[in-house]
């Protein structure tokens, strides 16, 4: 049986009605429309999915929609402002950071996620935050120097 | 993938849950943070009908460290532990093991609780847990029982909880004076791997620098954690120092039961027990004559 559920979602706030069984990714690309956030292995291995839930990165594919209930979600739609492009999303396009761009919402949460806690990470700090999302272009190097020029932003 | 149909409950307190749990018995499930129960019906190797969720139980993520005991709340987060001051100092050990499990998308959602109750024979954090004394301590609405993490794991994926319960924190006993552990976990990669083998270590010295307890215990070269016993007696009694450390881990090599698989051999495994073990009583002597 559906249920009623609020939250908010890059500062909007939504209701929506939801089956149990639907995995938050699934609730925001098919019923939201806000098809930034991949769906790759759907097992929690590839970070394609990566949300940013009450200021945690984690899996959305592997979180319930209704678990969601109540809780402030940022996906890679919400960075961009009037004044432009998130300084890690433009250091990654200054970088060539972006081949295919199937990772890249998430490398860019994970990455934003890291900076807005340590503000100066050092390389090693850089390689782990970034541990969970897997490329298949395999453009890793590129990707570690877009995340070092963002932190000097 | 779609996850199999079920009904969801999540409730507020840990009574509420018991309740559910007793109505619904072995058709339910509890959720914690969903890294390996979602996982396992999006494989289909799991289809609960009533899906427990605990995650709004506030009383279930909380760390108190008192005089006698460490207790952490069962839904505390791999990364909570990652980053708790009161478990570096007191447990670096499980410290070590959080900070290896998963990824960081995944730190952020697996819970303790949920690392144990998977009893997965590769698991992070049991290892450590045991090796420092660890008892779990489960609810039902007939009462509180606590159970030695030694005597919790019967076989993988199986636990001495009965459907009925919860767990609802981990009590690790306050450590003796001159006493340190150690963790070391190998796989096939840095990050975001299975386990090839891991093993924990825990000493405690007495007045004269003689050991007078030892707890090693391996994990991925057996159905449950192991406790290399024989290992643990050849170092009680003795005066520790990098000849008996190897000796140690030779017998260590010898308890262990591992399986050939895609990972490694068993020979590879036996022999990665003996470095392992002997690296982490180093990790564990250093600990237990350097901590204030
Ligand atoms: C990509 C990936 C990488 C991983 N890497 C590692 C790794 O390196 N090391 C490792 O050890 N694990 C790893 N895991 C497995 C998993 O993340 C951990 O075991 C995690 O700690 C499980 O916790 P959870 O809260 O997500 O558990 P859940 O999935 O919510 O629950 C797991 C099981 O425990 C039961 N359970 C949970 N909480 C309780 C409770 N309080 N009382 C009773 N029963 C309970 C559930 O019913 C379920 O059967 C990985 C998983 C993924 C998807
Ligand atoms: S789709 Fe979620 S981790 Fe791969
Ligand atoms: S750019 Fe193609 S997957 Fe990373």
């Amino acid at each position: 049986m559906k249920k009623l559920i609020h939250l908010t979602i890059n500062d909007q706030s939504f209701e929506v009605a939801v089956e149990p069984n639907q995995t938050l990714v699934d609730l925001l690309r098919y019923q939201l429309g806000l098809t930034g956030t991949k769906k790759g292995c759907e097992m929690g291995d590839c970070g394609s999915c990566t949300v940013i839930l009450d200021g945690k990165a984690v899996n959305s594919c592997l979180v319930l929609a209704i678990q969601a209930d109540g809780r402030n979600i940022q996906t890679i739609e919400g960075l961009e402002t009037a004044e432009g492009l998130h300084p890690v999303q433009e250091a990654f396009v200054e970088k060539g950071a972006i081949q295919c761009g199937f990772c890249s919402s998430g490398m860019i949460l994970s990455a934003k996620n890291l900076l807005d806690q340590t503000p100066n990470p050092s390389d090693t700090q850089i390689r782990r935050a970034l541990s969970g999302n897997l490329c298949r272009c395999t453009g890793y190097q590129k990707i570690i120097e877009a995340v070092q020029s963002a932190k000097t932003i | 993938m779609l996850l199999p149909k079920f009904d969801f409950h999540e409730p507020k307190t840990v009574n509420e849950a018991c309740q559910i749990l007793a109505e619904y018995g072995a058709k339910a499930r509890i959720l914690a943070g969903g890294t390996d129960l979602m996982v396992n019906m999006k494989k289909k190797i799991l289809s609960p009908q009533q899906l427990v969720s605990i995650s709004r139980i506030p009383e279930l993520k909380n760390l108190e460290a008192s005089a006698d005991h460490i207790r952490i709340g069962a839904c505390f987060t791999v990364a909570d532990l990652c980053e708790s001051d009161a478990i570096q100092r007191h447990l670096s050990a499980l410290a070590e093991g959080a900070k290896n499990l998963g990824t960081p998308l995944i730190r952020n959602l697996a819970t303790i609780g949920g690392n144990i109750g998977s009893a997965r024979p590769a698991a992070d954090l049991p290892p450590p847990l045991m090796a420092y004394g660890a008892q779990a301590v489960l609810s039902s609405l007939s009462g509180e029982r606590t159970v030695p993490l030694d005597q919790f794991f019967l076989g993988p994926g199986f636990t001495a909880m009965k459907p009925d319960e919860i767990l609802t924190e981990i009590q690790v006993p306050a450590l003796p004076a001159s006493s340190g552990a150690g963790y070391i976990n190998i796989g096939v990669r840095k990050a975001q791997d299975c386990n090839l083998v891991n093993v924990a270590s825990f000493i405690a010295l007495d007045a004269g620098g003689i050991i007078q307890n030892a707890r090693i215990v391996m994990g991925c070269v057996g159905p449950i954690p192991l406790r290399a016993r024989s290992a643990e007696k050849i170092l009680i009694g003795q005066k520790p120092d990098t000849a008996l450390f190897t000796r140690a881990g030779a017998a260590a090599g010898s308890d262990s039961t591992p399986i050939d698989d895609f990972r490694g051999t068993a020979a590879y495994k036996k022999d990665m027990v003996g470095v392992l073990t002997r690296r982490t009583l180093d990790i564990a002597f250093h600990k237990a004559t350097h901590r204030q």
